[in-house]
């Protein structure tokens, strides 16, 4: 069974090194910022697959830090700027 | 599952190390910043793999949560005071 | 190999699908609204997938909620970013247009 988990933890990971590639071209930002939302997710999955294979239940918490975290860097990201602060 | 684990470290340890080329070559500001952001998300995966929990939670805090958000907000206004003709549209509905 | 295990690998093999379909579709999709479809198919159903295909692996009760919490917030946080940035990019204001 940690095998199985293992291998489908490293399909995630090739799913997070493919993302890599729209980070890096993406035409607009929305874009590059979809594609690291989509790398935090796949990262979250490869985190709780981990947790059972290297016996480290701990992780858990990682995985709820970086789901919390998420929110934040994607509401960081849209927001708009409401005055035009001095110039 | 030993050569499993070497094989998920070497796609780890290379992802990024070309997450880290392709952020420090970036010109923009913004499209640096993500970069940045999904280097942090990585780097906490390298500790959760050396089975340091409490490494991976301050990385991804610290690391890529709010140093990202600070530095994304920055980003943002530098960029608005460089390229100050490009945005005209967002300088037209300011009061 | 008893049917629970069974069980639980073919829901993370599910989960893992919809990862790689919507990891294939942010790539090869050709629109940016069409891109937003995929990532938030790979965010809520293949994270859901996993999360359930390891919940009967859980050593005990508090690590099966924890399992669910992430899984809610993952939701709660794909379905606010990708209304923030469906309308930046619909309305196709501020710095998103660069």
């Amino acid at each position: 069974m940690s095998a199985f988990l293992l291998t489908v933890a490293l399909v995630l990971m090739a799913g997070i090194a493919a993302g890599l590639i729209r980070v890096a071209i993406g035409p607009t930002p929305s874009d590059r910022m979809m594609a690291a939302q989509l790398m935090g997710t796949s990262g979250i999955g490869v985190i709780l697959l981990l947790a059972p294979v290297l016996a480290v239940p701990a992780l858990i918490d990682v995985a709820l830090i970086f789901s919390l975290l998420a929110a934040v860097a994607v509401t960081a990201f849209t927001r708009r700027r409401l005055t035009n602060d001095g110039d | 599952m030993n050569a499993l684990l070497v094989i998920f470290d070497l796609l780890l340890t290379l992802t990024l190390l070309g997450l880290a080329v392709v952020t420090l070559t970036s010109r923009e500001p913004r499209r640096a910043v993500i970069l940045f952001i999904a280097f942090g998300l990585l780097l906490a995966l390298v500790w959760a793999r050396l089975r340091a929990p409490d490494l991976a939670l301050a990385e991804a805090a610290i690391g890529a949560g709010l140093s990202g958000a600070l530095m994304l907000a920055a980003a943002r206004r530098a960029s608005g005071r460089t390229t100050s003709p490009a945005d005209s549209g967002d300088a037209e509905d300011a009061p | 190999m008893d049917p629970v295990q069974l069980l639980s690998g073919a829901f993370v093999l599910v989960g893992a699908f919809f990862f790689i379909a919507g990891t294939v579709g942010l790539i090869r999709l050709p629109d940016r609204f069409s891109r937003l479809h995929a990532l938030t198919k790979a965010d809520n159903v293949g994270l859901g997938f996993v999360v359930l295909g390891l919940m009967p692996l859980a050593p005990d009760f508090f690590y099966g909620v924890k399992l669910a919490l992430v899984w809610l917030l993952v939701v709660i946080a794909g379905a606010t970013g990708a209304h923030l940035i469906a309308k930046r990019a619909l309305r196709g204001d501020g710095e998103d247009v660069v």
